[in-house]
């Protein structure tokens, strides 16, 4: 079954990518998302950030490795997947 | 259509987590689902604590979640052990522990935490904001 | 039945996050879902024999762990790389589980219906 994996602290992208498989998801939300900065060479597992978080801590020049999406999308998202973890 | 439930532990004036619950919550509604229950849980109970009285320019959490549970019918239940340890008491639990008043916003209600489990085993999707 | 899993990443006592996800765990071991309880990087820590937070006036949940069998959670999962991360060994914590590599834990996480970390 695929994972969403939800991240919000940037400082734990390394332990939560451990526990991520082939054709799991990652989204960044909230401070995570100062993450799309740079491309983490993750091909196996899809990446996307939450489009709000970026533009309101006005981070710009994102990678294009990570997709940036809506709230509507973030709710797909949860459905696309077979389940979510939010990686605290 | 998806059922959805939430587990909430984000301190709510402290994280943002709270914030994007609540816009989660919304687009869940947006798109069509159902959201059987929002669990409030650990520091995510205070949100429920009908005194908190933030600056008039800020957005005030309580009212927020207390205005979209009673437009779209949705249950807010905070955990109780959490609660009680955290001053968020209904009238019953004020009498119970001999304490002057209860505290918690109506919109919301104390229960324990097998309503997180059986929110889960109703629901297609459980999702935390901590 | 649905299954879930429960994921402990964080150090004991400085938060109360490990006992909050323990409290969430025994409950749904009442209502008899099939649960896996992994123990993560720091979350490794939670098992340190001989702990006595009472003497910072802090229950001391750990002894829970070691009933984690009687309330019928099947399987435990020690984080490898978090015992080394830690240099710790199996004769430092307490014996309630496997040993495993990042492999098995990412396989135990894909193939439950919940995964709960706070």
């Amino acid at each position: 079954m695929k994972t969403l994996f939800i991240l919000n602290n940037p400082s734990k992208l390394t332990t939560c990518l451990e526990a991520m498989a082939k054709d799991d998801g990652l989204l960044l939300i909230e401070d995570a998302v100062i993450l799309t900065r740079k491309n983490i060479e993750r091909k196996e597992i899809s990446l996307q950030a939450l489009n709000e978080d970026v533009t309101a801590r006005g981070v710009n020049h994102t990678d294009p490795s990570w997709q940036l999406i809506n709230y509507a999308k973030f709710v797909e998202l949860t459905l696309t997947f077979d389940k979510s973890v939010t990686w605290l | 259509m998806a059922t959805f439930s939430l587990l909430i532990t984000a301190n709510p004036y402290s994280n943002q987590g709270q914030y994007s619950a609540l816009k989660f919550t919304k687009a869940v509604l947006e798109a069509g689902h159902i959201i059987k229950r929002i669990f409030f849980y650990a520091d995510g109970v205070l949100v429920a604590n009908r005194l908190n009285c933030p600056p008039a320019d800020e957005l005030n959490l309580t009212k927020s979640w207390a205005k979209l549970a009673i437009e779209k019918d949705i249950e807010l239940t905070v955990c109780v052990t959490a609660a009680l340890k955290r001053g968020i008491v209904n009238q019953a639990e004020a009498e119970r522990n001999a304490l002057t008043s209860e505290s918690i916003d109506p919109a919301f209600e104390l229960s324990g935490l097998g309503q997180l489990t059986e929110a889960m085993l109703a629901s297609d999707r459980l999702v935390t904001f901590g | 039945m649905k299954s879930v899993c429960f994921i402990f990443n964080k150090p004991p006592y400085g938060q109360e996050s490990g006992k909050e996800l323990l409290d969430i765990c025994l409950m749904c071991s009442a209502f008899e879902m099939p649960i896996t309880v992994i123990f993560q990087g720091d979350g490794v820590l939670q098992l340190i024999e001989n702990q006595q937070p009472d003497i910072l006036n802090i229950k001391n949940y750990s002894k829970t762990f070691k009933a984690l069998k009687l309330y019928g959670v099947e399987t435990v999962l020690i984080d490898a790389a978090g015992l080394e991360k830690h240099q710790l060994v199996t004769e430092n914590i307490l014996n309630i589980g496997e040993i495993a590599n990042s492999k098995i834990i990412q396989n135990v996480i894909q193939n439950t219906d919940f995964s709960i970390m706070l």
